[in-house]
C-alpha cells in the first residue's frame, strides 16, 4: 500500500470542506454547546503572584441570585504560587451572576514574597519563590562541551563575535479559550463533555481516571476547534472543576476562560537569553559557538523549557560547542509546549548571531549559510535514504536557491546599515527544522453506502488545520471519488483511540491509516458488488467516478454501483502495532519512511522596512520554503505555512507578557496591550512547498514559525546595521539600538 | 457584571435629571465600547446607566454654521472620520478619528463618548490593583511598568495619558463644547475640558457628575491642520504618541502664525506646548524649523523610566504633523 504515484487529488489545492460551516456560524464550538437547564461557571483565581489563604467565607456568595454550587480547588494550607492560581469554582445561572458569587468571597490571603522577572529571579536567594518541595529559583547549571573546547575553540579565527540575544516570554492567546461543557448522564455514572482539546481521546481517559469512571463512560466531543498550539492536551482543572460542578448541581455547566485568564493560565511560551560567542574562518565557516542562556517556564519544573540543540540547524557543522544553560523559575503559570517547543529560542539564539559574525567578516549571510548547512549524515544516507538526516543539505541548498530566486536576494540584499532616508529597508533569512513524527493507533473507519454516500471516522481532532478535508482527500483519491463527495466525522472520542494533534504528528499520523482504511474499503466494495455483476473482484476496476466491469468491458457509475449493494461496506485501516514495526524492519520502513516520514528543513526570509526616527518596523514581505514529504493539500499546507509566519511576526514584533514587580501581575492580560498583528500589519507571505512524495506524509504544524522571528530580526539588522537584542523589536528596542550606532 | 437598571431617557434634560452629584453611581451610556467594558471588569460598577440612544437631537447632522460647524455628541466616529467637509476643513479631527479601534469601535463609539472615556492605564483597568483612582494610595505606573505612559509626569500623581485622540485636534482647533447639567448649558473650550484625575472621584474631564456634553463646536477659521499618530501597530492600537497642529499660512516659505501644536498620549492630559509653537511662530513650515519646534516640545519632558523614547517620538510626530499640514512629502512613507 504505498502512495499512488498517479495521484489526482493528493498533491493539488483543496478548500478545506467545513469553510462555509465556519464562515456562517454554522459549527459549533464548545463554547457554543447550550444543553437544557446549562449553568455557568467561573473560578476564582488568587490575585496574588504568591499567597497562602488564611480564611475563606463562601456564606455572601451562595446568597448572590443564582447562585446553584460550588466546589474547592484548594488543598488545606496550600501556597498559590502565581497570580491566577485557581482557589474555588462557582456555577451560576447566568456568566454574570458566576461573576457576582466568585466576587461575593469573601477570602483573606497571607501575601508572599513574589519573583517576576527572570534577572531578579537569576540574582535573588532561594526561597524566595516559595513553594513546598523544591524551592530553589535557578536550578543547576547545566554545561556541555566538546572535547578541548577551551584550548581550540577561538584559536586562529579569522573574526570573533560576541553578543546578547533574547526573547520574552508570550502567552498561546488562542482565539478560542480552553475550557468546556460538562454533562452527566442522569445517574451520574457517565460523562459527556464538549472540549476544546488538540487530545479528544486522552481528554475523555483523562476524566475518566479524575473521576474514577470506565474510559468508555466519557465521551469527548469536539468537532471544531479553535486553536491549542500545545496548550491544550488535557481537560485542565478547569474542565475537571466544571465537571465536579455538573455532578454536584446535576445539570451541565459550561467553564470556558475568558481573555485574562486564557492569557494568565492558558499557557506560554518560555523566555529565552543568550550571552553568545561565535567564531568563523575567513571563508565564514564557523569553527566556534559558546552561548551561555537562561530562561523561565514560569513556575513549573524545567521540564518545559527545552533550549535543546544549540547552535540549531549548525550543530553537526560546527567542530566546537560550549553551552551553559540556567533555568530560572518565577512565580507566574507554568510553560506549556508550544508550537515547536524550544525552536524558536534556540533560532533567535543561533541564527542572528550568525549574521552578526557574516557582517564581522562581511560576508552575504546566504552564501554564509551555504559555507554552514550540516552535511547529510552517510550512515543515514544508507540506512534510511527518505530521512532528514540523509537528505538536509540537498534540502536545504535547494531550499535556498529556491528563496534566493523568489526575493531576488542577489539583488535587493545589501551589506548592513546601508541605505538613506527615515524608512530602512533590510533583508534578513533564518533556517529551521522540526521532527514530527506520526504514528498510530490512529483507525479510521470508512463506510459505503446503498445511497453512494461515504462516511470517514476518527476520534481524531481538527484543530482548524483541514485534518477533516485532509481525511476527505484522501479518501477521495482512492474510491475514484472528490473530496465532497466524502462526509467525514472526526472529534468524537466514541470513534476509538487517536493520538493527541501536537508536535506536527497528526497529517503523518493519520494519513497512512485513512490510506488504508479507504483502500480497505475499495476492496470490500468491489467484493460486495462482484457477485451483483455477476463477475469476480479482479475484473472490476475502480475508476475516476465509475466501475469498470473487464468482463463485460461495460461501465457503471458510483451511484449505480452502490445502489447494487445490499447492505452497506464497511472496512478500517490503521497502523500496526509499534510491537509489530519494532520487529520488521520492512514493514517499519513502509509506515515509517515511506508513507510516513519525519523531519524538515525550511528557510524563510522577511523584508522588513524600518522608520529609524520612531523605530517601528513593519514586515514587509515574506518568502519562505518549505518542506514536507509528501503534500496531500497544497492549499492547506501553504495557509499553515502563512499562519506559522504570521505567528512568527507576531512574536518578533508584538508579542510580550509583562509583569508587574510591584504585584506580580501580568498588566497585560488582554489583546489590546498584549498586541497581535492585525491584516495590516502583515507582509504578503509568498509560499513555496517543496513537494517530496517519496518521503511520505510529514507535518507541517510547527516548522513554519520555527525561524521568522530571527529572519525578521536579521532583516532589521540588515536594514539598520546594528542589532536590536531583545524581541518584540519594539519602538523603543530599536530606538535604544539605533541610539548605540557608531 | 454587577445588575443596574437602564434608563432610556427622550431628551437631554430628562438625562441630565438621573444624573447624580457624585461620580461612580450613574454612568451614561453613548456607543458602550468603554464603558460595557469597564462593567464587565467590575472597574465601573454603576447601579443606574443612563442610555443616550433614545435622544434624537445627540444624533443630528453636524450643524454648517457662518462661522463654525457644530457637531452633536452622538456623531460616531465612523460618521466624523466619513464626513467629505470636514474632512476637508479639519483633517487634525477627522484623521484621528479614522484611525481609533476597528471598525466595530468606531461605528459605536461616539464624539461625546470619546472626548469623556475613561483612561486606558493597565493598573486602572485591574480589578485587583488598588490604583490612586480606584481609592488607593499609589500610582503603580510610577515605579511599575509604565512604557504606555505619561512623558510630562512632573507634578502628577497619577501618570496615565489621555486616551483621546480627537480631543487632541480638537484643541488644536480651538474648539467648544457645549454641556448641559441641572442648571442649564455651559461652554467650555476643549482646551480647558481635560484635566489629570487623582482620586476614585475624579474623571479624566471637568465636567460635573450630573453634566453631559450636547455638541462640539470648531470655528470655521481656514486654518491648516493635521494630525500624526506614531503607531506600533496599524490595526487595532492605541498611538504611542499623536500630535495635532494648525496654523495659519506657513506653507512655500511664508511664515506661519497662530500656531497651535497639541501632543497626545503625553501627558495626564491633551497638552498644549506653547513652547514649541513659539519656535515655529512667524516662521515657515520647513524641515529645520519643524524640527527645532518638536525639539522645543520636549525640552520641559520628565520621562518615567520607560518613557523616554516617547520624548523623540514627540518630536518626530510634532514635525511629520507639521509636514502634514503644510502639505511637504511624507519622507517617512518610502
Amino acid at each position: 500500500m504505498p502512495w499512488p504515484t498517479q495521484r489526482r487529488i493528493i498533491g493539488t489545492k483543496v478548500q478545506r470542506l467545513d469553510g462555509p460551516e465556519k464562515s456562517t456560524g454554522m459549527a459549533k464550538y464548545s463554547y457554543d454547546r447550550n444543553p437544557r437547564g446549562l449553568l455557568h461557571a467561573r473560578i476564582l483565581r488568587c490575585p496574588h503572584a504568591h499567597a497562602k489563604i488564611k480564611r475563606i467565607d463562601l456564606s455572601d456568595a451562595e446568597k448572590v441570585p443564582g447562585f446553584r454550587a460550588s466546589h474547592l480547588a484548594v488543598k488545606d494550607n496550600e501556597e498559590l504560587m502565581f497570580a491566577g492560581a485557581e482557589i474555588l469554582a462557582i456555577a451560576a445561572d447566568t456568566e454574570e451572576h458566576a461573576d457576582d458569587c466568585i466576587r461575593a468571597v469573601k477570602i483573606e490571603f497571607e501575601v508572599l514574597p513574589h519573583l517576576v522577572k527572570e534577572a531578579e529571579a537569576l540574582a535573588a536567594k532561594r526561597g524566595t519563590l516559595g513553594g513546598a518541595e523544591d524551592v530553589t529559583n535557578v536550578l543547576p547549571a547545566n554545561t556541555d562541551s566538546t572535547d578541548n573546547f577551551a584550548k581550540l575553540a577561538f584559536e586562529g579565527a579569522a573574526a570573533i563575535h560576541e553578543g546578547t540575544y533574547g526573547v520574552s516570554i508570550i502567552s498561546h492567546q488562542c482565539l478560542e479559550s480552553h475550557g468546556l461543557v460538562a454533562e452527566w448522564d442522569e445517574k451520574q455514572t457517565s460523562l459527556t463533555v464538549y472540549a476544546s482539546t488538540q487530545a479528544v481521546p486522552r481528554t475523555a481517559t483523562g476524566l475518566a481516571a479524575t473521576f474514577k469512571l470506565k474510559p468508555t463512560d466519557v465521551k469527548c466531543i469536539t468537532p471544531f476547534m479553535g486553536g491549542g498550539f500545545g496548550s491544550k492536551f488535557a481537560a485542565d482543572i478547569q474542565g475537571e472543576l466544571a465537571a465536579e460542578l455538573a455532578r454536584k448541581a446535576k445539570v451541565p455547566v459550561k467553564l470556558m476562560l475568558d481573555r485574562a485568564e486564557e492569557v494568565t493560565v492558558g499557557g506560554m511560551r518560555p523566555s529565552a537569553f543568550g550571552r553568545v560567542k561565535i567564531a568563523a574562518a575567513k571563508d565564514g565557516k564557523i569553527q566556534a559557538f559558546e552561548i551561555e542562556c537562561y530562561g523561565s517556564p514560569g513556575v513549573g519544573k524545567a521540564a518545559a523549557v527545552n533550549f535543546g540543540v544549540l547552535p540549531y540547524i549548525y550543530a553537526d557543522s560546527i567542530a566546537h560547542k560550549k553551552k551553559t544553560n540556567r533555568i530560572v523559575r518565577m512565580n507566574v503559570q507554568t510553560a506549556r509546549a508550544m508550537r515547536a517547543p524550544g525552536h524558536p529560542q534556540n533560532c533567535i539564539l543561533t541564527d542572528q548571531p550568525f549574521d552578526d559574525l557574516a557582517a564581522k567578516l562581511d560576508l552575504n549571510p546566504l552564501e554564509m549559510r551555504l559555507t554552514n548547512l550540516p552535511p547529510n549524515d552517510p550512515d543515514a544516507v544508507k540506512e534510511a535514504p527518505n530521512s532528514y538526516l540523509a537528505q538536509r543539505n540537498t534540502i536545504y541548498r535547494r531550499q535556498i536557491e529556491i528563496v534566493r530566486k523568489m526575493s531576488d536576494w542577489d539583488r535587493t540584499w545589501h551589506k548592513p546599515g546601508v541605505g538613506t532616508g527615515a524608512i530602512r529597508t533590510g533583508l534578513g533569512m533564518a533556517l529551521h527544522t522540526w521532527g514530527g513524527n506520526g504514528k498510530g493507533p490512529n483507525p479510521t473507519r470508512i463506510t459505503i453506502s446503498a445511497d453512494g454516500s461515504v462516511l470517514a471516522q476518527s476520534s481524531s481532532q481538527d484543530l482548524g488545520t483541514a485534518q477533516r478535508t485532509v481525511t476527505a482527500i484522501i479518501t477521495a483519491e482512492i474510491l475514484g471519488l472528490m473530496p465532497r463527495d466524502i462526509t467525514v466525522r472526526v472529534g468524537d472520542s466514541a470513534h476509538g483511540p487517536s493520538t493527541p494533534s501536537g508536535g506536527s504528528t497528526t497529517c503523518p499520523g493519520t494519513s497512512p491509516a485513512i490510506l488504508l482504511a479507504a483502500e480497505n474499503a475499495r476492496t470490500a466494495f468491489l467484493a460486495a458488488l462482484a457477485p451483483r455483476l455477476n463477475t469476480t473482484a479482479n475484473m472490476l476496476e475502480l475508476q475516476t467516478g465509475r466501475i469498470l466491469n473487464r468482463t463485460t468491458n461495460g461501465t457503471i457509475t458510483w451511484r449505480e454501483a452502490c445502489a447494487l449493494l445490499q447492505a452497506p461496506v464497511t472496512a478500517e485501516g490503521d497502523w500496526p502495532a509499534d510491537a509489530a514495526l519494532d520487529k520488521d524492519a520492512a514493514l517499519a520502513r513502509l509506515w515509517r519512511q515511506q508513507l510516513s516520514n519525519q523531519g524538515v528543513g525550511g528557510v524563510q526570509i522577511a523584508e522588513v522596512k524600518v522608520d529609524i526616527e520612531t523605530g517601528v518596523v513593519r514586515c514587509s514581505r515574506f518568502w519562505t520554503v518549505q518542506d514536507c514529504g509528501l503534500i496531500i493539500n497544497k492549499l492547506g499546507c501553504e495557509s499553515q505555512v502563512a499562519g506559522g509566519v504570521i505567528m512568527g511576526i507576531n512574536y518578533a514584533l508584538f508579542e510580550e507578557c509583562i509583569y508587574d514587580r510591584q504585584t506580580g501581575r501580568q498588566v497585560n492580560a488582554d489583546m489590546e496591550f498584549y498586541k497581535l498583528g492585525g491584516i495590516q500589519d502583515m507582509p504578503n507571505i509568498h509560499v513555496h512547498m517543496m513537494d517530496m512524495p517519496e518521503r511520505g506524509v510529514i507535518g507541517i504544524g510547527e516548522p513554519p514559525t520555527i525561524s521568522t522571528a530571527a529572519a525578521v530580526g536579521n532583516a532589521i539588522f540588515n536594514a539598520i546595521g546594528v542589532r536590536v537584542p531583545i524581541a518584540p523589536f519594539t519602538p523603543e528596542r530599536v530606538l535604544a539600538a539605533l541610539a548605540q550606532r557608531k | 457584571m454587577r445588575n443596574f437598571t437602564y434608563n432610556r431617557p427622550a431628551t437631554v434634560e430628562q438625562a441630565v435629571g438621573l444624573l447624580e452629584a457624585r461620580f461612580g453611581n450613574a454612568e451614561l451610556l453613548a456607543g458602550g465600547t468603554d464603558l460595557h467594558d469597564l462593567q464587565k471588569e467590575y472597574i465601573a460598577q454603576p447601579t443606574k446607566v443612563v442610555s443616550l440612544s433614545g435622544i434624537p437631537a445627540l444624533k443630528a447632522a453636524p450643524t454648517i454654521g457662518d462661522k463654525s460647524v457644530t457637531l452633536p455628541a452622538g456623531m460616531t466616529l465612523a460618521e466624523i472620520a466619513g464626513h467629505a467637509r470636514l474632512k476637508q476643513w479639519f483633517p487634525a479631527l477627522t484623521e484621528a478619528a479614522d484611525q481609533i479601534g476597528g471598525p466595530q469601535t468606531r461605528n459605536m463609539g461616539t464624539l461625546g463618548g470619546n472626548l469623556c472615556q475613561r483612561n486606558r492605564c493597565w493598573y486602572f483597568r485591574d480589578e485587583h490593583t488598588p490604583c490612586l483612582l480606584k481609592g488607593g494610595d499609589k500610582c503603580y505606573a510610577i515605579e511599575g511598568e509604565n512604557k504606555f505612559h505619561a512623558v510630562f509626569s512632573q507634578g502628577h500623581r497619577c501618570v496615565i495619558v489621555h486616551p483621546s485622540t480627537l480631543g487632541t485636534g480638537l484643541i488644536a482647533l480651538d474648539a467648544t463644547a457645549e454641556v448641559q447639567g441641572p442648571n442649564g448649558k455651559r461652554t467650555i473650550r476643549l482646551a480647558e475640558f481635560f484635566k489629570a484625575p487623582t482620586a476614585r472621584d475624579e474623571r479624566e474631564h471637568v465636567l460635573a457628575a450630573n453634566e453631559m456634553v450636547l455638541s462640539v463646536s470648531i470655528p470655521y477659521t481656514g486654518l491648516a491642520n493635521a494630525s500624526y499618530e506614531v503607531r506600533q501597530k496599524l490595526s487595532y492600537d492605541w498611538p504611542l504618541v499623536q500630535v495635532a497642529v494648525s496654523f495659519q499660512g506657513g506653507r512655500n516659505g511664508a511664515p506661519a502664525t497662530q500656531v497651535k501644536i497639541v501632543l497626545g498620549h503625553a501627558a495626564p492630559v491633551p497638552m498644549v506646548s506653547a513652547a514649541a509653537a513659539a519656535v515655529l511662530e512667524g516662521k515657515p513650515v520647513n524641515e529645520e524649523n519643524a524640527v527645532a519646534a518638536g525639539r522645543a516640545a520636549v525640552q520641559t519632558a520628565t520621562p518615567l523610566s520607560n518613557t523616554g523614547y516617547k520624548t523623540r517620538l514627540l518630536e518626530v510626530a510634532i514635525k511629520r504633523a507639521l509636514y502634514l499640514a503644510a502639505g511637504l512629502p511624507k519622507y517617512w512613507e518610502a
